[in-house]
C-alpha cells in the first residue's frame, strides 16, 4: 500500500520502520533536514521536505494515489489541516494524532468534516494502558481482547515460584484447569519461545499468558503474587498522559497525588482535576519523594519527559517498596536495562500508537478476509498478539487443530465460539462467527488463512 | 567495520557479474570463437563471489559499510571484468587488462590497444557491454536483482549514484533501481533499432548503442565512429549521447505525466546551454577546415555531445583542430553530463551550484548582512549538500593535479599528461596528442596505467568511496 507520513518525529519514524518492514511505499513529509536525512539514511522510504498540510507537499507526494496518509506532527492544527487537504486531494484513509485535552473531547463533531477517519491520542491511549496495569498489579504488561473478556499478561519468574524449573506438562492438575494458557517466553539470549508442555520455565523468564481475567487472579492466588488492585497512586510528571491518568483514576475512586515541576501547568491541573492532589516540585528529588510519603502508595507512576528519570525514579520506587510501579520510556533500547534491574512495567506512548496504526493498516490491507479486531505487539516486538473473527473465507473450517499443520511461531491461544471463551486443545476446531486469538513470531499474518502450513498439506494430498 | 556484510554483498556482485559475462560467451559462440577466455573467467568470477555469497552475516548496514562495500566491489569487479581480456591473449600485461576492463565499468573508454580490429567479436562485444553494465552502476542492477540486501541498501545507491543529491524515484530502493534500468533498457533498444534502420550491422549497432548508452565511447574501429563516415550515424548517435547524459529522473517524470515539471529543472536547461553554445563556438571556429555550415556545425555538436556526455566517440580528429576548439573540449571535460545520468565529471548541477555559490558570496560581500540562500529547481539547497559539493570539486582538482604529476614521470608532453589525466579521472576517453581520439594510452608505463585507473574509479564513484577505502579507521573492525 501506498503510505504517506507527515511527520517524522519520534511516532512518525517508528511508524516508518515497521510499515516499511511489511514491505509498504512508504513517504515521508517533514520540514526538518535532519529529521528526513535520518529517515533516508536507515529506512527504505522516501523524504520529501515540505509543510505536511500544503498542498504543493501533499501533492509531490502523490496523495491523491495514497492509501493511508497518518499526520503525526507536534502540532494538532497542522495534523486536522494535513488530513482535510489529504482527503481532499483524494487520499483514501486519513489518520489523525490530536493530542490537546479540549480538542480530544469535542473532536468526534469535527471528523467527519475536517476528513479524519480515525483520530489517534497517544497520550489517552498510554494512560489508558497504564490504568489497566495498576487494576491488575502483578502483571507487567497487560492487553485486553475481546472487549475486556480475554486479558493477555506477562510476568517475570522469580527465586521460589512453583512454575519455576519443571516442565510444564509436570504442572498440577489444579493450573491446568484455569482457563488460561502460557503463550510465549521470553528468555535472555534466545529468540522469544513460543512454549509447548516440554518447555521448562526458569528464574528470570518474562512469561506472558492469555486467558479470562478470572483466570489470570487465580493463577496468581496459586503463585502468592496475588495483590488487589492499587488504591492510592503517585504520578510524578504532570504531562498530558498524567492529566488522561489521574481523570480516569479518579473515576475509578483512585486517590491521585501528582508532582509537577513547572507551577503554572500545576494550576492547569488542580483546575482541571479538583479532586486530585497537585504538589510543586521536583519528582526526581528524593527528599520531596520522602516529605509527601511516598512509600504508602500502592502504585508509583513517573512520567516526566526524559526518560532517563522516569527509569532512575521507578528503581527508587521499587527500592521504597512501593507494590506497583509503572515507567513510561519511548526509548526501547532502555526497555531490556530497565528489565534487568526489575522495573517490569515500561509502557511506550510510541509504541502503542504504532501498535493502534499497524493494526489500522493490516485491517485494510486485508479487505476480503477475516476481520481483524485487535493487534499488539509484545516482547520488544518481537512477537504480535491479534484477534480474528473467522468467517466463510476461513479454510480448514472444523478441522481439529491437531490435524492442522500451522506455520512455525504461531500459536492458536484463545477461541471464542458462541459467546464461550475456549482454552484450545487438540480437537477443538474453527467455526465462522468464532473469535480467534493467536501469538505469533512472524510480522507477515494479515489474516487467518495465513498461519496454515499450506505447502505441507498440498504435499500430503 | 562489518566486513563478512560487506563480502556477502561482494559475493552476490559478482555472481551477478559472472552472469552477465554468458551473453559475451554467446556471442563467441554465435561467430564460432574460441569461448574458453570466457568460460575461465565466468568459473572464477562466480566461484570467488559463491563462496564469498555463502558468508552469513547481519544486516547491520551503516554509510561506511556501504561507500566501503561499493569501492571494493568498483576494484574486485575491475579485476575479475579483466579475465577474459587476460586469458584471449590480445593484451600485452594483466595491468593492461586491468586498465581496460577499469575503462570498460567506469565507461572512460580510454584503450590501451593500438589495433582494435583484429580482437574477436567476442571480446569487443564484452567491452562495450561492460560500458553498459557500468553505465547504470553495478550495484544498482545487483539491488534490483537481488532484494534479499535488506532495506539500508540505500547506502549503496547513494555511494554508487552520479551526483550531489541522490533522489529516490519510489518509495523502495529496489523498485527505483529496477524503473532506472526499465528506462535504461529501453532507451538502448530504441538506439540499436534506429541504427539498424539507418543501415548499421546488427553487430556494430548493438555494441556502439552499449558503448552510447553507458557513455563509455569505445568503438569497434580504429577510427572510431569516423570509420563509418555516415552523417547518419553521426547525427543518430549524437542524439543520443545527449539523451543518456540527462537526468533520469527527467525521462521517470515525463513518464508520469509531469512534463513540465520534467522540462522545468535547472540542470537540464544549464545542460543544453553549455551544448548549444559550444557547438555553435566550435562550428564558427572549425569552418575552414570543413568548408559548410552543415559539415562544420554536425562535427562540433558530435564532439562537444561525445566529450560533455563523457562518453569518448569521435567522428573526426578533434586533435588536429585549432587550439580554441581543443581547449574548449578540454573544458567540457570538467563539466560532464548531468547528474542521475550514465555520465561522469564534476556534473551539471554541481556546476550550477558553484557558480550560484560564488555569485551568493559575492552579494555577501557587497551586502555584509545579506541572508542568502542557493536554490536548485526552486528548492533551497541544503547547506550540507552545498559543502560537500565545493569539497567534491576542491578534491576533484587536487586529485587531477596530484595525478598529472604522478603520470609525468613516464616524460610525456604537459597537453598528453594532464588531458589523459583530466579524460580518465572524467570518465571522457580520447584526451589530446598522443591520447586523442586516434592515438592510445598503451605508451604509458604499468605505473601511470594503474594510476590513470585508479582516476577513472575515484571519478565514477564520485570521489569520497576510495576515499574512505584508505582511510584507517574504515579497516577497524566492529
Amino acid at each position: 500500500m501506498n503510505i504517506i507520513i507527515v511527520g517524522d518525529g519520534k511516532v512518525g519514524f517508528a511508524l516508518a520502520e515497521h510499515l516499511s518492514k511489511e514491505a509498504h511505499n512508504i513517504t515521508v513529509i517533514d520540514t526538518n533536514d535532519d529529521a528526513l536525512r535520518r529517515a533516508s539514511e536507515s529506512l527504505d522510504v522516501l523524504c520529501i521536505k515540505g509543510n505536511g498540510a500544503s498542498l504543493s507537499a501533499l501533492r509531490e507526494a502523490d496523495a491523491a494515489s495514497a492509501d493511508v496518509v497518518i499526520a503525526a506532527t507536534s502540532r494538532d492544527e497542522i495534523n486536522m489541516v494535513c488530513c482535510l487537504a489529504a482527503k481532499r486531494l483524494g487520499a483514501k484513509y486519513t489518520i489523525a494524532r490530536v493530542r490537546n485535552v479540549e480538542y480530544a473531547s469535542e473532536l468526534s463533531l469535527l471528523k467527519e468534516s475536517l476528513g479524519i477517519d480515525l483520530v489517534i491520542n497517544p497520550e489517552n491511549a498510554t494512560a489508558v494502558e497504564i490504568s489497566r496495569l495498576l487494576r491488575f498489579p502483578a502483571a507487567a504488561n497487560l492487553d485486553t481482547f475481546c472487549r475486556g473478556r480475554v486479558e493477555l499478561i506477562s510476568f517475570r519468574v522469580r527465586e521460589g515460584d512453583f512454575v519455576a524449573d519443571q516442565p510444564l506438562s509436570a504442572l498440577s492438575h489444579q493450573l491446568q484447569e484455569l482457563p488460561m494458557l502460557l503463550c510465549a517466553a521470553e528468555r535472555e539470549g534466545t529468540d522469544l519461545i513460543i512454549p509447548d508442555g516440554s518447555f521448562v520455565p526458569q528464574v528470570g523468564d518474562r512469561l506472558y499468558l492469555i486467558g479470562q481475567p478470572t483466570g489470570l487472579t487465580a493463577f496468581f492466588r496459586l503463585l502468592g503474587r496475588h495483590t488487589p488492585k492499587s488504591r492510592n497512586a503517585f504520578l510524578v510528571g504532570g504531562g498530558r498522559i498524567s492529566y488522561y491518568l489521574a481523570s480516569i483514576l479518579d473515576r475509578l475512586g483512585v486517590r491521585v497525588k501528582i508532582i509537577e515541576r513547572d507551577e503554572a501547568r500545576c494550576r492547569v491541573l488542580s483546575e482541571a482535576l479538583p479532586r486530585v492532589t497537585v504538589l510543586c516540585g521536583d519528582g526526581t528529588d528524593q527528599d520531596l519523594l520522602e516529605e509527601e510519603d511516598v512509600a504508602a502508595s500502592d502504585a508509583f507512576v513517573s512520567l516526566t519527559d526524559r526518560d532517563e528519570d522516569n527509569l532512575i525514579v521507578g528503581l527508587y520506587a521499587i527500592q521504597q517498596g512501593i507494590p506497583k510501579v509503572v515507567a513510561k520510556s519511548n526509548r526501547q533500547n532502555y526497555g531490556g536495562i530497565a528489565h534487568a534491574a526489575g522495573l517490569d512495567s515500561v509502557v511506550s506512548p510510541k509504541m502503542i500508537t504504532a501498535g493502534q496504526i499497524l493494526q489500522v493498516v493490516r485491517g485494510m490491507q486485508n479487505s476480503k478476509g477475516s476481520v481483524m479486531n485487535a493487534l499488539y505487539k509484545i516482547a520488544d516486538g518481537h512477537a504480535e498478539a491479534m484477534e480474528f473473527v473467522a468467517n466463510d473465507t476461513t479454510r480448514h473450517r472444523g478441522v481439529p487443530l491437531k490435524d492442522l499443520r500451522l506455520k512455525k511461531g504461531i500459536l492458536v491461544a484463545v477461541l471464542v465460539h458462541q459467546g464461550q471463551i475456549i482454552i484450545p486443545d487438540g480437537s477443538s476446531s474453527l467455526q465462522a462467527g468464532d473469535t480467534v486469538i493467536l501469538v505469533s513470531r512472524d510480522h507477515k499474518i494479515l489474516d487467518i488463512n495465513d498461519i496454515f502450513d499450506e505447502s505441507f498439506m498440498d504435499l500430503g494430498g | 567495520m562489518n566486513f563478512r556484510l560487506v563480502f556477502r554483498v561482494t559475493g552476490k556482485t559478482l555472481m551477478v557479474l559472472a552472469v552477465s559475462m554468458l551473453l559475451p560467451l554467446l556471442v563467441c559462440l554465435l561467430y564460432q570463437e574460441d569461448p574458453l577466455p570466457f568460460l575461465l573467467a565466468i568459473a572464477i568470477t562466480g566461484g570467488v563471489g559463491f563462496l564469498l555469497s555463502l558468508i552469513r552475516s547481519n544486516d547491520h548496514f551503516f554509510p561506511r559499510e556501504g561507500f566501503f562495500a561499493v569501492a571494493l566491489i568498483w576494484l574486485l569487479v575491475g579485476v575479475c571484468g579483466a579475465l577474459p581480456f587476460y586469458f584471449c591473449g590480445f593484451f600485452e600485461s594483466y595491468i593492461d587488462c586491468f586498465f581496460e576492463s577499469v575503462s570498460g565499468f567506469t565507461t572512460t573508454g580510454s584503450s590501451i590497444l593500438t589495433a582494435v580490429e583484429p580482437l574477436p567479436r567476442g571480446i569487443l562485444f564484452w567491452r562495450s557491454f561492460m560500458h553498459w553494465l557500468g553505465g547504470m552502476g553495478v550495484l544498482v542492477l545487483t539491488i534490483a536483482l537481488m532484494p534479499g540486501l535488506g532495506a539500508r541498501t540505500v547506502h549503496l545507491m547513494k555511494a554508487e549514484s552520479p551526483g550531489p543529491v541522490v533522489s529516490k524515484l519510489v518509495p523502495k530502493s529496489s523498485q527505483s533501481s529496477k524503473i532506472l534500468y526499465g528506462i535504461y533498457c529501453v532507451m538502448t533498444l530504441a538506439q540499436i533499432l534506429i541504427l539498424r534502420i539507418a543501415g548499421m550491422p546488427w553487430y556494430d549497432s548493438i555494441v556502439n548503442s552499449f558503448a552510447t548508452a553507458g557513455t563509455g565511447g569505445f568503438s569497434i574501429m580504429n577510427t572510431s565512429i569516423a570509420a563509418y563516415n555516415n552523417p547518419a550515424f553521426e547525427i543518430i548517435i549524437t542524439v543520443f549521447m545527449l539523451f543518456f547524459s540527462v537526468n533520469f529522473s527527467v525521462y521517470f517524470l515525463i513518464l508520469c505525466g509531469k512534463v513540465r515539471q520534467a522540462l522545468s529543472s535547472d540542470e537540464l536547461r544549464f545542460f543544453l546551454i553549455v551544448v548549444a553554445a559550444s557547438s555553435v563556438l566550435i562550428a564558427v571556429n572549425i569552418y575552414s577546415m570543413f568548408g559548410t555550415v552543415g559539415d562544420s556545425l554536425r562535427h562540433a555538436a558530435f564532439q562537444v555531445a561525445s566529450v560533455i556526455s563523457t562518453t569518448g566517440f569521435a567522428s573526426t580528429d578533434f586533435n588536429l583542430w585549432p587550439e580554441f576548439s581543443r581547449t574548449l573540449l578540454v573544458l567540457l571535460m570538467f563539466i560532464g553530463a548531468c547528474a542521475g545520468s550514465t555520465g561522469g565529471a564534476i556534473k551539471c548541477s554541481r556546476v550550477l551550484l558553484l557558480i550560484r555559490a560564488i555569485r551568493r558570496e559575492i552579494r555577501q560581500v557587497i551586502h555584509p548582512r545579506v541572508v542568502n540562500v542557493v536554490k536548485l529547481d526552486g528548492h533551497v539547497v541544503d547547506e550540507k549538500a552545498l559543502r560537500s559539493t565545493m569539497i567534491f570539486f576542491a578534491a576533484y582538482m587536487f586529485i587531477t593535479l596530484g595525478a598529472t604529476l604522478l603520470v609525468s614521470v613516464d616524460n610525456f608532453s604537459f597537453g598528453t599528461t594532464f588531458t589523459a589525466v583530466v579524460t580518465c579521472i572524467g570518465n571522457v576517453g580520447p584526451g589530446l596528442e598522443l591520447v586523442g581520439p586516434m592515438g592510445n594510452f598503451s605508451a604509458f608505463s604499468g605505473f601511470s596505467k594503474l594510476v590513470l585507473s585508479l582516476c577513472m574509479i575515484l571519478g565514477r564513484l564520485e570521489i569520497v568511496p576510495i576515499l574512505v577505502l584508505f582511510s584507517g579507521t574504515a579497516w577497524k573492525r566492529s
